[in-house]
């Protein structure tokens, strides 16, 4: 059993209500949120210290521009907040900022992490091409009714992991017909509670509907077979990878995006993998071509290898592209198999070691056999 | 890594301590995270001073100083030899000026408290960035390089060897003597100068201390003062440069003459008996001044300022040695009638005028003239010239002697670009600083003399020599370290992308491209930390020790907070 | 500016069989040992320089492709950062590549001794997003354009493009003005020359036709250019309207990454020294009450500008990268050709012109020491 509060606002309200108790209390000197920015109403992540700027943010708002995970990333990286802060981020924007703190790429030293059971996220061509705000009456009655949303990420319709592992706080949307007239904050660990003690609401003991939350996972793992089967169609061996990445053009933007990508110099992007003129001549005497710039397959390859055992299919990949090129469903299918080797779910728990650098005596031994 | 910062304020006698409440910067600064201890002091560069200073890194442990107290031009110094004495690295240290710059500069005490705060805040910001640094000591090398075997070249070599300097002497043509070996005598004296440049020559062939490589030129010169790396090679043979080491490089690669090609009213190459300064020098040392049909000349006309509205400048000895040409007429052919046509005469020094006057008493016409135009007239040239009421007048002579301006050498940016050395408008080698460092240059050990930085006459020649030699000898000892800089720039191996931008902007050549990696890489020795180079690189890959971004960044955060 | 010579050369099949045939001629004769030029990818929705060596794998080469992804001169680049090789190279770029590709031989990102760079008249290129709607119906549409020389479909910095001409590399295929089943071949240099002789073209040709119909588009281009920019100038002058116009950047830095001319290994906005502690982030937002995070999304673009504006062709790949639809690269042609006039500076308009960055002129910029009066 939960502590949970549970405020006679909607959702949308609740929310900021809340946001604002923990600024003026004192309780937080800062808020991370997403917020409209501009007289155009872009939306971007903001950091918030004065409760009367709580007016323009929209906390759930079905968009991310940017991996808030990275964010918190960044914001943590150079040292830790010596203040309070309290940042609102998605599940699996949670899980990356989980991963990147097991690679000392940030802390959560005072900071309360608030979260949501998520009903996916938009493309951000929605944001550009201003369609999201129409969108928005339909989604928020697919959320109500634990459906999948059609304008969602491909990578969201297929997510089966919505409900946060360690937040503090996490707050009830998807599944939950009542988010027109009350908020639900589930208080999960002691910060958490503490945190909202001091709030004017109704405070209970309450527990997940499991039930309610497991047919939603059923209809995502139906949408994720979906996904699997189409992107494993065209991965079809070498051949497959080059139909699907002859359009890309190296730019990289996908792994600069990505929250678990965090070397300051790509090992792609170094003297180490640039080709000399005798390397051309060597490979022009193997075959009779070669792409310029050339290790297309190999940069994507190579990624993965390094981050697949990470990845949280969160589809930023996927919005930055600029050919449109799938990477985040091939990410996201070839990362789940290589953590389904280990067991492991990138982001669960902050303690549970990278497999990378775990070894176990009792692994992998259908190898040997 | 636990950092403990030791501030001491100091009061300077009532300097600072009657215009700042040193107190409240105290209870300011004390609170501030790895601040381990705040003092004030009397006067902390006294002997006691320092004394307490070194005993308080000591006493707590100090991984950081911070003094607040007078200029860096005053005592940065000085404490950062307090930190050596108390094995602290020097480096880990900064000054905050709350003297100059803030209890000197106001009377407001409330103000000057403020500031004094920021400054002390500013400074402990700062330190906590810092990284060690290291002095460093090379071996220099005494011996020299002199470029150059003309009267510039020859003193500065004869100079050095006498103090048992090794002296390398490059010299590109078959013998030594530069232009001064085509003079018959010298002017204002008219004394002979064959015989003195001959002994001269003779002197320097005997002495062991000097190697002379005639034929021959520099092909390559790299390195920094106390270490140059010179090659040198034979011109017009096939054969493998001579590899030396000298500590010092003297460029006395003299100067040539404006080519009167260029000035076709003048005749030159167009009609004979049209000759240079210098093919009538040649001519009178022969002995024999005659025309090209060999009869002797009854009037010769000496042409003044040849080139100097194209070339902009004075070139201060043709004047000079134009009335000297007058006196070697009149001694040899005495019945010649001597001209000289001039717009301006430039007889500076204390004895020019003198010989001036004597020379006008021995029968020489001067005339002052303007739109010069030569043409001939059967066996004879005509002058026709604007005199100084501007009527139009001619003058029918049977040579012309042209003194034309003197100009830089062909190979002058061939040799600068070789040695770093920049090049003035005109094409001279430019000096550090025209009044203050005539002779030496922005490449520290490079010396520039005689008329290879300018039109020069011979006796500021020879100072120039002496100069350079004199300065060589002082800094350059032999057995002597020498302690590079130590603030240098780095440049990050990993993000250089080897756009050579940094090595455009270095102005000491400092910055060398490594063509395998193609990367630019810093010679710590030379660079001067002078900055050209990170504020060129756009991606920040260069980086000045002592002054990296984070270290400026939170001086300038805490100090605006 | 070298003088420019010229011939004529049959073109009965079209230019892209034209060039196809001059290159294989090439191979043959061994001017070149290889080439880049573009090619279909296997998906067929997309085309991508390659380094062909194989003179079978040449027919399938598509000169003038309908989209631009990768910029010709990172392709050259990438070629030859690290040194000339063996090989004896061609590479088949557009004008904006070539001009590119001249830049980065200064910046030292490209060696040109054994590469000749043959450009064609450019009549732009389509937007990556239109051509992947429907490639097969873009493509035709670009081949519609291109016999009008109508630009209405291409990207916007192309449609004011005033330099779709200009010649910088060493050969250059004009086909404007050119009498029916011909296009001129014309030659900017000693290596163009050389070719052109190796393959028995007269360059002593005629090239009126060709230049005048070349000046009449620039002017009519120039003039739309100059209304472009007032236009865009007037949405963001000013501090407000510049935020404004890039308040939807999420900096992705993907501009940056496709730009021909940004060069950084480690982009300076990418390095530590736009990292700070989450203290000092907080003490910002503190002193406005709210602050987007991560900040400064106006300072890379104006500091990438500064940085390379200099060296902009305004070939566009950045606008058509931006995963936002900023139009990025109309903002940073328009403040790169006010920048360049600054110091009577074209870029990639000479390898001998140095980058105005490190040429010291004594008689420059005198406007600035005016102002002060």
């Amino acid at each position: 059993m939960t502590k949970a509060l549970k405020l006679n606002k909607s959702a949308e309200e609740g929310i900021l209500e809340f946001l604002k108790y923990l600024l003026e209390s004192g309780k937080v000197k800062g808020v991370f949120t997403l917020k409209r920015i501009s007289k155009n109403s872009a939306i971007a992540y903001s950091l918030i210290t004065n409760p009367d700027e709580l007016k323009d943010a929209v906390p759930f708002y079905p968009l991310m521009p940017v991996n808030a995970g990275k964010l918190m990333s960044r914001f943590t990286l150079k040292e830790g907040a010596k203040k309070p802060v309290a940042a609102i981020l998605k599940p699996c924007e949670l899980r990356g900022f989980i991963e990147l703190i097991k690679r000392e790429q940030g802390t959560l030293d005072n900071l309360y992490i608030i979260s949501s059971i998520c009903g996916g996220v938009f493309p951000s061509r929605t944001e550009v091409d201003r369609s999201a705000e129409k969108k928005l009456p339909k989604y928020w009655e697919s959320v109500k009714k634990g459906e999948i949303s059609p304008d969602l990420r491909s990578v969201c319709k297929a997510c089966e992991e919505f409900i946060p592992y360690t937040a503090d706080i996490t707050f009830d949307l998807l599944g939950n017909n009542d988010i027109d007239k009350h908020s639900i904050f589930y208080l999960n660990t002691k910060k958490g509670e503490d945190l909202a003690k001091d709030m004017k609401g109704d405070f209970s003991e309450k527990e997940f509907d499991r039930k309610k939350l497991e047919k939603i996972n059923e209809k995502r793992q139906a949408e994720k077979k979906k996904l699997y089967d189409e992107i494993g169609k065209k991965m079809n061996g070498i051949d497959g990878l080059v139909e699907i990445f002859g359009r890309c053009i190296g730019c990289h933007g996908c792994s600069k995006v990505c929250p678990i990508c965090y070397c300051k110099l790509c090992e792609f992007e170094s003297p180490d993998s640039e080709y000399s003129p005798s390397n051309y001549e060597t490979e022009l005497r193997k075959r009779g071509g070669i792409k310029v710039p050339p290790g297309t397959i190999y940069f994507h390859l190579g990624r993965l290898t390094h981050i697949g055992i990470s990845c949280v299919a969160c589809g930023q990949c996927n919005d930055v592209c600029p050919v449109d090129i799938p990477v985040a469903d091939i990410f996201k299918k070839v990362g789940e198999s290589i953590q389904k080797m280990f067991d492991y779910v990138p982001g669960k728990d902050v303690e549970e070691e990278i497999p990378l650098v775990s070894f176990k005596q009792e692994e992998f031994a259908e190898i040997e056999e | 890594m636990e950092r403990k910062i030791g501030v001491y304020i100091c009061e300077c006698g009532p300097n600072i301590s009657e215009k700042i409440d040193i107190d409240k910067v105290i209870d300011a600064v004390s609170p501030i995270e790895d601040v381990a201890v705040v003092e004030k002091f009397k006067l902390l560069c006294s002997a006691d001073g320092k004394k307490f200073l070194e005993e308080q890194i000591k006493k707590n442990s100090l991984t950081h100083l911070v003094v607040a107290a007078c200029s860096p031009k005053d005592h940065e110094k000085t404490f950062m030899m307090v930190c050596e004495n108390a094995e602290l690295n020097p480096y880990l240290f900064q000054l905050a000026n709350i003297r100059e710059q803030c209890a000197w500069i106001t009377e407001d005490k409330e103000e000057a408290t403020k500031k004094a705060i920021r400054l002390v805040k500013a400074a402990i910001g700062r330190v906590k960035y810092h990284s060690s640094l290291e002095k460093k000591e090379i071996d220099s090398i005494p011996d020299v390089l002199v470029i150059g075997g003309g009267i510039a070249g020859m003193e500065a070599s004869l100079q050095l060897a006498s103090k048992q300097r090794n002296v390398y002497l490059v010299e590109k043509t078959s013998d030594l003597g530069g232009l001064v070996k085509n003079y018959e005598k010298t002017f204002l004296g008219m004394k002979p100068i064959s015989d003195i440049i001959d002994e001269k020559t003779k002197k320097i062939d005997s002495n062991g201390n000097i190697k002379v490589f005639k034929d021959s030129e520099v092909e390559e010169a790299i390195g920094f003062f106390g270490n140059f790396e010179i090659k040198i090679k034979r011109t017009n043979e096939e054969s493998e440069p001579v590899e030396i080491n000298v500590g010092a490089i003297v460029l006395a690669t003299g100067s040539a003459l404006f080519n009167p090609d260029k000035t076709p009213e003048y005749g030159y190459g167009k009609f004979e008996n049209v000759i240079t300064s210098l093919e009538f020098e040649k001519m009178n040392l022969s002995g024999k001044i005659l025309l090209k049909n060999n009869k002797t000349p009854n009037s010769v006309a000496t042409i003044h300022c040849v080139g100097r509205e194209e070339r902009g400048y004075c070139s201060e000895i043709c004047c000079m040695y134009s009335l000297k040409f007058a006196r070697y007429l009149k001694e040899k052919l005495p019945n010649v009638k001597v001209s000289n046509f001039y717009s301006d005469l430039c007889i500076p020094g204390k004895t020019d005028q003198k010989f001036f006057n004597q020379t006008k008493e021995k029968n020489v016409g001067f005339i002052r003239s303007s739109n010069i135009k030569l043409t001939k007239k059967g066996e004879q040239l005509n002058i026709e010239y604007d005199d100084e009421n501007k009527n139009k007048q001619n003058l029918l002579v049977d040579m012309i002697i042209l003194s034309p301006a003197m100009v830089p050498n062909d190979d002058a940016t061939k040799i600068a670009e070789m040695t770093g050395v920049s090049q003035d408008d005109e094409g001279f080698f430019a000096e550090e600083h025209e009044k203050l460092n005539p002779i030496s240059t922005s490449t520290e050990g490079i010396y520039i003399v005689g008329c290879a930085k300018g039109p020069k006459n011979i006796s500021d020649t020879i100072v120039q020599a002496e100069a350079a030699s004199g300065n060589i000898l002082s800094s350059l000892i032999p057995g002597k370290k020498l302690e590079p800089e130590v603030k240098t720039s780095q440049i990050s191996e990993s993000f250089c992308i080897g756009c050579k931008t940094c090595l455009t902007v270095c102005s000491y050549g400092a910055i060398t491209f490594d063509e395998t990696k193609k990367i630019s890489v810093v010679n710590e020795v030379i660079c001067r930390g002078c900055g050209n180079c990170v504020a060129a690189c756009p991606s920040g890959a260069a980086s000045i020790k002592h002054f990296k971004f984070n270290q400026l960044y939170q001086e300038i955060k805490e100090a605006v907070k | 500016m070298n003088e420019l010579k010229g011939g004529i050369i049959p073109s009965k099949t079209g230019i892209r069989e034209t060039i196809i045939d001059l290159i294989e001629k090439s191979v043959d004769k061994g001017i070149f040992d290889a080439v880049i030029i573009p090619m279909k990818v296997p998906s067929g929705d997309s085309f991508v320089y390659v380094l062909v060596k194989d003179k079978k794998l040449l027919k399938d080469g598509f000169p003038l492709a309908p989209t631009m992804l990768v910029q010709g001169a990172k392709a050259v680049s990438s070629v030859t950062r690290l040194g000339k090789g063996n090989m004896k190279i061609a590479a088949i770029i557009r004008p904006c590549e070539a001009r590119a590709t001249v830049e980065l031989a200064k910046l030292g990102q490209a060696d040109l001794d054994n590469v000749t760079i043959i450009s064609i008249d450019c009549p732009g290129v389509l937007p990556t997003s239109d051509f992947l709607e429907d490639p097969d119906k873009y493509l035709k549409k670009f081949d519609d354009a291109y016999k009008n020389w109508d630009d209405k479909i291409m990207r916007p910095v192309c449609q004011i493009c005033d330099k779709s001409s200009m010649v910088t590399g060493d050969l250059h295929i004009g086909t404007l003005g050119a009498k029916k089943d011909t296009c001129f071949i014309i030659s900017n240099s000693e290596k163009g020359d050389s070719v052109a002789e190796k393959l028995d073209i007269n360059l002593n040709q005629n090239l009126d036709s060709w230049n005048s119909k070349v000046k009449a588009i620039s002017e009519e281009k120039k003039k739309k250019r100059i209304k472009a920019h007032k236009e865009l100038k007037s949405t963001v002058s000013g501090l407000d309207n510049l935020v404004e116009t890039f308040s939807q950047c999420i900096n992705c830095h993907n501009c940056m990454r496709v730009c021909p001319v940004c060069i950084c290994r480690l982009c300076y906005f990418d390095s530590d020294k736009v990292k700070h502690t989450a203290e000092d982030y907080l003490t910002r937002a503190e002193s406005k009450g709210s602050m987007r995070f991560l900040p400064d999304t106006t300072l890379f673009q104006m500091g990438r500008m500064m940085h390379m504006s200099i060296s902009c062709v305004s070939c566009g790949n950045c606008e058509d990268a931006c995963s936002m639809d900023i139009p990025v690269g109309q903002i940073f042609s328009m403040i790169a050709d006010e920048t360049q006039a600054l110091f009577d500076y074209v870029s990639g308009r000479s390898l001998d012109e140095p980058i105005p960055l490190v040429a010291y002129k004594k008689e420059e910029l005198h406007q600035m020491e005016d102002a002060n009066d």
